[in-house]
């Protein structure tokens, strides 16, 4: 009661209010700062729509001078989204400082645009060679792509920073293309929605390629649960390989107990439904990102890695 | 020698650390002693020197929540300082506050700055907010606790997008009284703090606060916060977040730990009491493992001394009428009457153990079977998991809890789930549900068949 008293003293002039109601609805429309959009009607007299124009106009400035400034802070929090069919998949990881951010819609809506776009550019940019084409693009590969509409993700990057005013990553991505009919791309994150479609973001996310007959139930989606959930280090090699003596320790996807039914091992699953696992990656949102990428050379944006 | 004995007198426990290595190092550079002896006979004499913590306020947790540019710990340094030159608080810097080191309570690593204050009215223990995940592993963890929170907000931007997610976090954690401090007013005109402070009562009303009646407290000058806006901030804080309910004013709850029978007395229950006081003479009621009787103590214990009235904490048998030994199990508990139930479906939140943690590498999915343990009572316990499809090492889940026999549950309860030898994680009952009815219960051990069954099928 009291603060709405001393409200509505505030408030006394009426030329105050009406000034006061453009900023509140300037600022409703918009979004933007309070202290951007008082600057915005200073500028053009209180004209609203000037000064709109005038904010839309600034924002991508403005953005870019935060992230500027935010850039050395260390951002571990975010999302993995995946974007899938058959032949294709996108699998990118964006940070955040806090999970507070990542939580909002606006970050959702930032990291399904750059998915949508790294899966674009692999049905579009990328050559056949081998079953399977790889690509990892990196941050700045990355912030070069271009989202739906032609700007670039680094630009919808910097507005989103000038946003929520935290720093934001685009760390990595990787986009796969499945070149023979008989290869197939899945892909899963952790949390997974509810209702399961070709998209989702979690912390965690995995790509496979796998080939499978058929004759035998899809358990391409299950093997990714596996993947993502147990963390394997490589797909490992009966000949070469042994199996760790405590199961909990198992880093060999093959040698590691079926995390959906522990009693029997991945390979046992693999033989059972005829399927033959070429290649897996998983993110962990916040890892360290050369950690999981050993050996791997940055690459222009133009040539393509193939396995096998 | 006497010099570091006043100084050691004048400084506060926390900065004793800083002093100890300086201690040692003149002592060292003096004597030139073995390191080892210096150091350990500081260390005895400080704990003897510890400051005693007294008693004399009721006692409050807030903390505060906020965009990570706004403020947060620049107001919990300010409020240390005001307080601190009216003696109520030690001064701490804001790196103090701000590189608080990650701690390791009970096996778990905590990331989470505590301060301590008090004003006239009440003592606070203080907590920032890091992050969302965070914040809810402390809360499941008992690590921190907020009665209520100050959410800080700077003028110059306003409410930010992230903002909601904040309540909501005050809210899912059960925060029902939020202080609104807006920061950085000097930085904006009259007529945007305004502005500022209407998108937060509506935000606020949004989400479920009373948002018009809530306080808000404005200030401006930065780098630092003046005093006054402290003042005006913790009576605010004083007078709008009420105290908690202290253990011993609820009603009587003793696990029981071990049951006697002493000839020509009778039947005597030992445990330590959790909260309440207790008299010869209360009527009580024993629940679990799926019986309740009612009887009355007669006699209340402690180091084999009989006692008026037994106080939430001590440790102590209890005589009970008409009962006999072998009716009271451990686990079971004694209380006033109608105060506690026994339940064997509850919700609740639950932080599962990362590795480094001593918890598992793996995650688990839903129908795990796991040993609940609580109180003094453990009871095997089928784990669903609602809204995912696994819960990962190092994340907190909502989990709903089947239990094979009711057992006495109630919102609050902290209970440790472990599987064999290893504790996967420790949670909190969040709510209970409908207790099974016989065909669930059936199902409980019939599900796990068929599945079996299915499971041989592949």
């Amino acid at each position: 009661m009291i603060f709405q008293l001393v409200r509505s003293l505030h408030t006394g002039p009426i030329c105050r209010a009406a000034e006061s109601s453009l900023l509140a609805k300037l600022r409703k429309k918009t979004g933007y700062t309070i202290a951007n959009c008082k600057k915005a009607l200073e500028m053009h007299n209180n004209d609203t729509d000037k000064a709109e124009t005038w904010l839309n106009e600034q924002a991508q400035a403005m953005g870019w001078a935060k992230a500027t400034k935010l850039a050395g802070r260390s951002a571990l929090q975010g999302l993995v989204a995946v974007k899938f069919d058959k032949n294709h998949g996108a699998l990118v990881e964006l940070n955040c400082e806090t999970d507070f951010v990542a939580k909002n819609d606006k970050f959702q809506k930032m990291i399904e645009d750059a998915t949508m776009a790294c899966f674009k550019f692999a049905h579009t940019n990328m050559q056949s060679k081998g079953p399977v084409t790889k690509m990892e693009l990196d941050s700045e590969q990355l912030g070069n792509l271009a989202a739906e509409g032609g700007k670039k993700l680094s630009e919808i990057l910097a507005l989103f920073i000038g946003s929520v005013g935290e720093n934001a990553v685009l760390r990595r991505a990787e986009c796969w293309k499945a070149n023979n009919s008989d290869v197939k791309i899945a892909g899963y994150t952790h949390p997974a929605p509810s209702v399961l479609g070709d998209y989702s973001a979690g912390k965690y996310g995995a790509l496979l390629a796998y080939r499978q007959a058929n004759d035998h139930e899809d358990i391409g989606k299950q093997l990714c649960q596996h993947i993502v959930g147990c963390a394997p280090t490589k797909i490992g090699d009966k000949e070469a390989d042994k199996p760790a003596k405590n199961s909990d320790d198992e880093t060999c996807l093959i040698y590691q107990e079926y995390l959906l039914d522990p009693s029997f091992t991945v390979d046992e699953v693999l033989q059972q439904n005829n399927v033959e696992v070429i290649d897996y990656v998983r993110f962990s949102c916040g890892e360290v990102a050369e950690a999981s990428m050993p050996g791997v050379e940055k690459q222009p944006l133009d040539t393509v890695q193939t396995v096998q | 020698m006497a010099t570091i004995s006043f100084a050691k007198s004048v400084v506060n426990p926390a900065l004793k650390l800083i002093l100890k290595q300086n201690h040692c190092s003149h002592l060292l550079n003096t004597n030139g002693l073995p390191v080892l002896t210096p150091l350990s006979l500081v260390l005895r004499r400080n704990y003897a020197e510890k400051q005693v913590f007294e008693r004399t306020k009721p006692h409050c947790n807030v903390g505060t929540i906020g965009h990570v540019d706004h403020g947060k710990t620049t107001l919990t340094a300010a409020i240390t300082k005001v307080l601190s030159d009216l003696n109520l608080a030690q001064k701490k810097g804001y790196t103090d506050i701000d590189n608080a080191p990650e701690e390791k309570a009970r096996g778990i690593t905590i990331n989470v700055a505590h301060v301590e204050y008090q004003t006239e009215q009440r003592h606070y223990g203080h907590t920032d907010c890091p992050g969302h995940a965070d914040y809810i592993k402390n809360m499941i963890t008992g690590t921190a606790q907020m009665d209520g929170a100050i959410l800080v907000v700077a003028a110059t931007d306003g409410v930010m997008p992230q903002t909601r997610e904040h309540l909501l976090l005050a809210k899912q954690i059960g925060i029902q009284h939020v202080v609104v401090f807006i920061n950085k007013v000097d930085a904006a005109d009259e007529e945007m703090v305004e502005l500022v402070e209407m998108e937060i009562r509506e935000l606020m009303t949004e989400m479920g606060y009373d948002g018009d009646n809530t306080p808000v407290i404005k200030e401006g000058k930065s780098p630092e916060i003046g005093a006054e806006a402290i003042n005006k901030l913790l009576q605010e804080v004083d007078s709008f977040i009420p105290t908690p309910v202290r253990e011993l004013d609820k009603p009587f709850l003793m696990p029981v730990e071990s049951v006697h029978s002493i000839p020509g007395r009778g039947t005597v229950i030992t445990g330590r009491l959790h909260r309440g006081v207790l008299k010869k003479g209360t009527e009580c009621e024993i629940v679990g493992h799926g019986k309740t009787m009612k009887t009355t103590v007669t006699g209340v214990e402690m180091f084999h001394k009989t006692l008026d009235e037994a106080q939430a904490g001590d440790q102590l048998g209890a005589l009970v009428r008409s009962i006999k030994r072998e009716q009271i199990k451990r686990g079971m508990v004694m209380a006033k009457p109608g105060t506690v139930k026994a339940h064997d479906n509850v919700e609740a939140a639950v932080y599962i153990l990362s590795k480094e943690e001593g918890g598992r590498s793996k995650p688990f999915t839903s129908f795990i079977q796991l040993q609940m343990f609580s109180m003094t009572w453990d009871c095997a316990t089928q784990v669903n998991i609602p809204d995912k499809e696994m819960v990962m090492p190092g994340e907190d889940a909502t989990l709903q809890l089947r239990l094979l026999k009711p057992m006495v549950c109630e919102a609050g309860q902290r209970f440790t789930l472990r599987l064999g030898d290893l504790t996967l994680g420790t949670g909190v009952v969040t709510k209970i549900n409908k207790n099974l009815s016989e065909e669930e219960r059936i199902k409980l051990l019939e599900g796990k068949k068929a599945r079996e069954k299915a499971s041989a099928k592949k």
